[in-house]
């Protein structure tokens, strides 16, 4: 009985999404942070550090929904920094911008505090180093718990140390671009993103996420 | 109430230092320095044949002192090595090395003693780099025991007890090349304060200097020839201070740092959040040297004199590692315990310099626990110097894995770094290294570094799925796996 209106919803977001206009979604970039010259890295599942991508394209009333939403997390009591650092717009990468989760595997979750149609998320983990986070897996959904209803937007664990299902998205490297992932037009109010240590330190970052939409009305 | 025996503080330190020092031992990954010595050291306990080598590596001590714990623990060839045995051998040298200074520091009464041992057992150097498989631990410990010795003869003028020190400083010469720096800095040291004490005018001076320099050659040739297999060890432990004072005079080791490195190594500094700091320690030892100038203490003038020129010729050298930092650790100590020994003298001073010789140790050991637990190889750390990074540890089980599906085809390691990679991969047949792309990339798995991946990548057959490990902070692997 439930399985209908979702369905319209869905539906409905679609039809909304291809009748918008769609424009270039247009990120505030932090400065580099490489310091010297990093080893290069140019694996063709790696993006260069020095191309920019084609902009993801989304509706043009998507606006930035996170910011100074709240932050949960795995690790309540984090290494370093506060959760509230994932939203608070600060993404230069300098210490005290970051927020250190303990090792293994950590989430965090941005309430938006109202259910959205996503366009985009981006994600800058740590970018003053050339490394790569270890399954990263995006999940949307109106459920806080992530029990139901759950859409994995991106997940590259390709091990299931997460546990939440083998991925097949390339891994990356962090640069100051960050990663933007194509939300396409999910309707959900929770972001969870997981992460399982990187390859410089068993430890998970975030500097910044941000999330993009339309708000539902 | 009976009266603990005096013993029993000192035992109970000791222990703390021994537990800090030995306890999950394993836990860390291995840094390549580690993981090289660690392969030298396999095929010496294989072979029982070792050759010193004098380009990129220190004296043969280490390696020899570990076959006897390896023994022990039933472990006889490379593959069956491990990490815990190899870093028992620092481990319960820097054990020792609390017990020595606490005979050394006995003169600034039973308790300052007390104190001074407790800041070694925790100061963060010492206990990082005593679960450290390099040498500089077993110098540390071979350095005091020289002192103590030749403190021993200047006491009794045994002869045995210079010949105990030739012995010692034989081995200190056999386990790293810096030895001489060392007992000069000692012998300097102990010239400012022999006019103040008895006659040096002794016939015993030129038969105790032949037995303490016959010692000292015979215990260094022992070990530099490999027990008489290997006589070109004598000619290349004297060649190699003419090569590294070439590579230190060109500046082109890659460890110059500026010349305040160790005062902030000392002091404080914050890396990526992380406090890491010694102010207290420093503040006490360097009120102890204050005190040694105004005060007429043989001990801690001695300490003074010691401690200052290690730390100068250190710090004017460029080449610097965080690991040569542990040499000033047992004169700062005494310079410490000196300062909370000196307010004996007041009414209750005694409990005040206890209490802040407990104070300062208990920050020390709260920054041990810090550079030794979670950050171990954390490269904010400041003794994890160009460290592994935790990835190293799942490099085995993939090749374990990918010989298991294709026994017949290599393990391929195409980077131009690799360690401590052979260690990891020891016992496993059919691995290869290459700094260069070799003519066949193809194999049961493939690591290449990120910068010669693309090149890899294009010289492979059939399918792979490709991963990413890290070797170390900011150097990343792309492992190429054969789809099955």
């Amino acid at each position: 009985m439930l399985r209908l209106p979702a369905l319209f919803l869905a539906l409905a977001a679609v039809a909304r999404l291809a009748a918008a206009d769609l424009v270039p979604l247009k990120l505030t970039l932090p400065k580099p942070l490489f310091v010297g010259t990093p080893r290069p890295i140019q694996v063709a599942n790696l993006e260069p550090g020095d191309t920019r991508h084609p902009p993801l394209m989304v509706p043009a009333d998507a606006v930035l929904l996170s910011l100074n939403k709240p932050v949960t997390g795995s690790d309540s009591l984090p290494v370093i920094g506060e959760l509230s650092y994932v939203t608070d717009g600060e993404k230069s990468g300098v210490e005290g911008t970051y927020v250190e989760m303990g090792p293994g595997v950590q989430w965090v979750q941005i309430d938006l505090g109202a259910p959205a149609q996503l366009a985009a998320i981006a994600v800058w983990h740590f970018h003053s180093q050339a490394r790569v986070y270890h399954a990263v897996v995006i999940q949307v959904s109106n459920d806080p718990a992530f029990k139901k209803d759950v859409t994995t937007l991106f997940n590259n664990d390709d091990a299931n140390a997460d546990g939440l299902g083998k991925g097949t998205d390339f891994a990356y490297i962090e640069t100051f671009q960050g990663r933007v992932i194509d939300a396409k037009g999910t309707n959900a109010r929770y972001v969870r993103l997981y992460s399982d240590g990187n390859t410089s330190d068993e430890l998970n970052h975030y500097t910044e996420v941000e999330v993009y939409g339309v708000p539902v009305k | 109430m009976p009266i603990p025996p005096r013993w029993l503080p000192l035992a109970l330190l000791v222990l703390v230092a021994a537990w800090w020092r030995m306890h999950d031992l394993a836990a860390r990954p291995m840094h390549a320095d580690e993981a090289n010595q660690a392969v030298k050291t396999g095929g010496l306990l294989e072979t029982g044949r070792y050759a010193y080598d004098p380009s990129d590596h220190h004296g043969p001590v280490l390696y020899y002192a570990t076959l006897p714990v390896a023994w022990v623990r039933g472990q006889r060839t490379l593959a069956a090595l491990d990490e815990t045995t190899l870093r028992l051998v620092p481990a319960i040298a820097g054990t020792i090395a609390v017990l020595l200074l606490a005979w050394l520091a006995s003169p600034l009464g039973a308790w300052p003693a007390l104190a001074a041992a407790a800041f070694l057992a925790v100061s963060p150097p010492s206990v990082y780099y005593s679960r450290d498989f390099i040498q500089e631990t077993l110098l540390v410990a071979f350095t005091l025991a020289l002192f103590l010795a030749a403190r021993r003869f200047w006491r009794t003028r045994e002869l045995r007890w210079a010949a105990l020190a030739g012995a010692f400083y034989g081995l200190m010469q056999a386990t790293k090349e810096t030895a001489p720096l060392f007992a000069l800095a000692g012998l300097i040291g102990a010239a400012t304060i022999i006019p103040g004490q008895r006659s040096a005018r002794d016939t015993h001076w030129p038969r105790a200097i032949s037995i303490f320099v016959a010692c000292a050659l015979v215990v260094a040739a022992v070990f530099y020839s490999s027990f008489g297999t290997h006589w070109t060890g004598l000619v290349d432990a004297i060649t190699v201070y003419g090569r590294a004072a070439g590579r230190l005079a060109a500046g082109a080791t890659g460890h110059e740092k500026p010349w305040w490195y160790y005062l902030r190594l000392f002091g404080w500094q914050e890396n990526g959040g992380l406090v890491f700091e010694q102010l207290g320690f420093s503040a006490l030892a360097l009120a102890g040297l204050v005190l040694a100038l105004r005060k007429n203490d043989p001990l801690l003038r001695w300490a003074a004199v010691e401690t200052t020129i290690l730390f100068v010729a250190f710090s004017i050298t460029p080449y610097k590692t965080p690991w040569q930092a542990i040499g000033f650790v047992p004169g700062l100590a005494l310079l410490a315990a000196g300062a909370v020994g000196s307010l004996d003298r007041f009414p209750r001073g005694r409990f005040v310099g206890a209490t802040v010789a407990a104070v300062v140790a208990v920050f020390l050991g709260f920054q041990s626990a810090r550079v030794t637990g979670r950050n171990a190889a954390d490269e904010r750390n400041p003794y994890a110097y160009v460290h592994s990074a935790p990835d190293v540890l799942k490099f085995r089980a993939l090749a374990q894995a990918a010989l298991l599906a294709h026994p017949d085809r290599p393990i391929r390691v195409i980077s131009e770094e690799y360690w401590p990679l052979p260690w990891y991969f020891r016992g496993l047949g059919n691995v290869g290294y290459w700094t260069a792309l070799p003519e066949d990339c193809d194999g049961a798995l493939v690591i290449a570094s990120a910068g010669l991946a693309p090149d890899v990548r294009a010289h492979l057959h059939g399918g792979y799925t490709e991963s990413f490990l890290g070797l170390r902070p900011g150097f990343v692997c792309v492992v190429f796996t054969p789809r099955s």
